[in-house]
């Protein structure tokens, strides 16, 4: 057990994970292509890859909890590398949306002839962006409010309140999902519709995806703090947790001021 | 020898990183008295009621306006793109088209 060790990290015990992972990886990207490309068989493998991948997320996790919180291998020196991997991952990400962002920039500052001269396109139906939108932008900070109340009622020791707290951060974010697959479905424009449609669904689709994630990452959080996993003094999973929605809630701020509102006058 | 040296001083600047890393979470304060993480997380806990309050207002006032549909486009040729189809079919995830029968 960890007391007969005479340092302080975690050899892990071999594990199955990574090459499922990676065949599940191999399985969904050879599938899309399949699928894309009207291949038969495609559709079948493209699914069975994305299973894959989502069984070995969910046992592989599965296996850290037990790492951490039922086994106690998770020293501070040990927590130093979820902490940094997931600030890294979240740069990560950063990188990933300021290319859409860019994209959606280049094609807007300077609109081609083509599609008329101005921006957006002509015949391009835009949405109101003081409808929806506008309605969403404030869901995702009451979100982020409500994941700091979450934080604070750990750190404090407040168990049951901090459940409460995760429920409502959770809540919102549901709200704001919906709303936003609302927006989607009554919009005049398609993802077909010139590089309008192109770059408006590429960027706000994936930061929908984004906080699909991140809502499922916070409900986890949840579960287990209802549970008694996460304690006042360790709980890198609900920090890691917290940073990504934070992420999330900010970069919905620029898409509302760049792509709705400026994008649409 | 050399190999300790790096490790120990991994391990000193482990140590002061994982002091740093535990309050890295939301706390501005430097303080680490307890009593103030209660006063914080009621602090949170109001602003989000308060958030909670404009968002359901904004919602009510927002879905209770209709909005007017605007006439179809001229076809140009930048809009509803198929220059490859769908793998699914010639419409688009959330169109209902009902010409596609002339298709099979």
């Amino acid at each position: 057990m960890i007391e007969s060790q005479r340092h302080s990290y975690h050899l892990v015990d071999p594990s199955p994970w990574p090459i499922s992972g990676s065949l599940g990886a191999l399985a969904t990207t050879v599938g899309g292509v399949m699928y894309m490309h009207s291949f038969q068989g495609g559709a079948t493998l493209l699914s069975l890859g994305l299973i894959f991948i989502l069984y070995t997320m969910f046992v592989w996790w599965r296996d850290v909890l037990r790492e951490s919180t039922l086994e106690g291998h998770h020293t501070k020196a040990v927590q130093l590398g979820p902490r940094y991997g997931s600030i890294l991952f979240i740069v990560s990400e950063v990188m990933f949306l300021f290319a859409f962002f860019w994209a959606s920039s280049h094609s807007s500052l300077a609109p081609t002839v083509e599609i008329g001269g101005i921006w957006p396109p002509k015949g391009i139906g835009v949405l109101d962006p003081w409808e929806i939108p506008f309605l969403n932008t404030p869901i995702l900070p009451s979100s982020g409010a409500a994941v700091t109340w979450a934080h604070h009622a750990i750190l404090a020791g407040k168990e049951k309140r901090a459940v409460y707290a995760l429920v409502a951060t959770v809540s919102l974010a549901l709200v704001s999902t919906g709303f936003q697959g609302m927006e989607y479905y009554q919009a005049p424009s398609t993802i077909s519709d010139s590089i309008y449609g192109s770059t408006f669904f590429l960027a706000t689709g994936f930061h929908g995806f984004h906080v699909i994630i991140g809502t499922l990452f916070l409900i986890i959080c949840g579960i287990r703090q209802y549970l008694g996993h996460l304690t006042k003094e360790h709980h890198v999973g609900f920090e890691a947790a917290a940073w990504y929605w934070h992420f999330v809630d900010v970069v919905r701020l620029f898409p509302f001021v760049s792509i709705y509102w400026w994008g649409g006058i | 020898m050399a190999s300790s040296i790096v490790r120990s001083g991994f391990l000193l600047g482990a140590a002061a990183c994982s002091r740093r890393g535990t309050t890295a979470g939301r706390r501005g304060f430097a303080s680490s008295a307890h009593h103030d993480d209660a006063y914080e997380a009621a602090k949170w806990e109001k602003i989000t009621y308060l958030g909670i309050a404009t968002c359901t207002i904004l919602s009510i006032y927002n879905l209770s306006k209709g909005h007017h549909h605007s006439p179809d486009p001229p076809a140009y040729p930048y809009l509803r793109i198929r220059t490859k189809e769908f793998p699914w079919g010639p419409d688009g995830l959330f169109e209902i088209k009902h010409h596609s029968e002339d298709h099979h």
